[in-house]
């Protein structure tokens, strides 16, 4: 069985007078890095939050590591990985970034257990893989938007998790830094862990087999294995046509 | 329990009760102010202003009717913000107007049929007409506080970070939230008697607020918070009998003071001037 399953799911947000995921099947196996892109208010965002399940699907059925997402999503939060896309943390916000990293262990550890060496060392480790050895005890409000966003990423590290999203995770850093965690979530694909990547820029893509999907007003209109330098161009020329197809529509 | 140290046996019971409501909730708004959710001090103050209002209609036990209708408040506040959508701050707004309407509904009837009744006490705080068994449960909640804040540390600071980021790290969230509303409906409901539904806000809000003037991490909060207000309201007590002063406005006005004072010696907010 695979490791992401959505078949026919729809997604709405309360209040909304259409549904924003219409009819979204889509597989991820172990070991896949996935590139969802799309223009602005595609649903990728959505599609993310469907499958950890902080927004619930209206029908079809999802299922996530071999768990039901809508009636196990605490379960599979504990287990997916989720960078998200935008946040604000106060400069008054009183935890450190080390602390941050910690919680990603929280959901995993269950209620009440305290964290022990393991989660200790998983923080240690996330920490250092992504270079913010520095900032550990700096409180995370006054880290720059570029250092918040790594130690979002480590947070999410230090999870262990059994699958990866991230949403527009480099949108604040510099080249240098996506290239270093590019390599990062290479080597986590080497290791199994399929990473779904939100992403409007595609410099520095892994030399791996990229999955494609491409998202047009809540729909999937590619979804194909290609070669990292195609992707920009593949993107384009989705989006592009659909941009035609709506021209065409309304006329 | 601190018949030892204090003969007079009102001023021993006004100085517990005291001492256990202000570390209830001081700790529980150290939870609520960092989560934005100060209101709820509000709601939950009014909502049980409107419960022994409703229990003094009813001829019934105006405390427990105080507990039973924040509790119910509590219930609500919840469900409504994750159906509605709305943020938080509005569900409580929605529901502190509910219950001051009950309050002052019920308590304008009764003046009307002429059975006219002291809302005074309620509104403003009375502590030299406690009962040990409300000293009793007032020191159960501290425990419960203490002992929920020990249990969930983790879960609670995550709360206190960023909702949406601990709901995405698999903490039980939801859980967790209703436990604490919960207990601040007990709390809020059982210091009616003592500080009143106007002051409640302030044992919330204002030692939470002291201890962020100096604080840099969670845990120092929770200890800053409740030391100061156990001090202040001590000292409030003290000199609330020597110098015949109401005593709870007194703790109120102390406690805003020492907030002027952090304020102004807040080393949080001092910019370094020697820095090139
Ligand atoms: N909380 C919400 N309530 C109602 N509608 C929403 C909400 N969040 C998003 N939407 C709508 O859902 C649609 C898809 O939004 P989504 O955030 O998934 O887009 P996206 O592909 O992530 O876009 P972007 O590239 O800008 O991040 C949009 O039309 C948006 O208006
Ligand atoms: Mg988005």
């Amino acid at each position: 069985m695979s490791i992401v399953e959505l078949k026919g799911i729809y997604t709405a947000y309360e209040g909304g007078e259409k549904a924003v995921i219409k009819d979204l099947s889509l597989r991820v196996e172990r070991g896949e890095y996935v590139v969802i892109g799309g223009p602005n208010s595609a649903g990728k965002t959505t599609l993310l939050e469907s499958i950890n399940g902080l927004i619930k699907i209206t029908h079809g059925s999802a299922s996530v590591c071999g768990l039901n997402v809508s009636s196990q999503a605490d379960e599979v939060r504990r287990r997916v990985g989720y960078v998200i896309q935008n946040f604000y943390f106060d400069p008054f916000t009183p935890f450190t970034v080390e602390q941050v990293v910690m919680m990603g262990r929280f959901g995993r550890l269950g209620l009440m257990n305290r964290p022990g060496r393991a989660d200790y060392d998983a923080a240690q480790r996330a920490i250092s893989l992504v270079g913010i050895e520095d900032l550990a005890h700096k409180t995370i409000g006054t880290c720059s938007g570029g250092q918040q966003q790594k130690a979002m990423i480590a947070h999410n590290i230090a999870k262990e998790p059994e699958v990866m999203m991230l949403d527009e995770p480099f949108s604040n850093l510099d080249f240098v830094a996506r290239e270093y965690l590019q390599g990062v979530f290479k080597r986590m694909v080497r290791t199994g862990v399929p990473i779904l990547m939100v992403a409007h820029a595609f410099d520095g893509l892994p030399d791996i087999p990229i999955h494609l999907v491409v998202m047009n007003q809540g729909r999937i209109s590619y979804d194909r294995n290609c070669r990292a330098e195609e992707v920009e161009g593949i993107i384009r020329k989705e989006c592009g046509v659909s941009e035609n197809a709506r021209v065409a529509d309304r006329k | 329990m601190l018949e030892w140290l204090i003969e007079n046996n009102v001023v021993c019971h006004a100085l517990e009760a005291m001492i256990f409501a202000s570390i209830a909730c001081s700790i529980l708004g150290v939870i609520i102010s960092r989560m934005r959710l100060s209101s709820i001090g509000f709601t939950m103050s009014h909502a049980a202003f409107a419960g022994a209002a409703l229990g003094m209609f009813l001829g019934a036990n105006t405390q427990m009717a105080a507990i039973a209708f924040s509790m119910a408040v509590a219930a609500l506040i919840g469900p409504v913000s994750d159906k509605a959508k709305m943020a938080a701050d509005a569900t409580l707004g929605v529901l502190f107007a509910m219950s001051m309407a009950v309050a002052i509904f019920l308590i304008s009837y009764m003046e009307y049929m002429g059975k006219g009744l002291s809302a005074s006490s309620l509104l403003f705080g009375d502590v030299v007409s406690l009962y040990r068994e409300e000293i009793y449960a007032l020191a159960a909640v501290c425990g419960l506080t203490i002992i929920f804040v020990l249990a969930f540390y983790k879960e609670i600071s995550a709360l206190m970070f960023n909702m949406k980021i601990a709901e995405a790290a698999g903490v039980r969230v939801k859980l967790v939230y209703y436990i604490l509303l919960f207990i601040i409906a007990l709390s809020v409901a059982l210091s009616l008697n003592i500080v009143g539904g106007l002051l409640i806000f302030v044992l919330l809000v204002t030692p939470a607020s002291i201890a962020g003037q100096f604080c840099f991490n969670v845990r120092s909060m929770f200890i800053v918070a409740p030391t100061v207000a156990l001090f202040v309201s001590a000292f409030g007590v003290w000199a609330g009998f020597e110098f015949t002063l109401p005593v709870a406005p007194l703790v109120a006005l102390l406690l805003t003071g020492v907030f002027a004072l952090s304020v102004m010696l807040s080393f949080k907010r001092r910019i370094n001037t020697k820095i090139h």
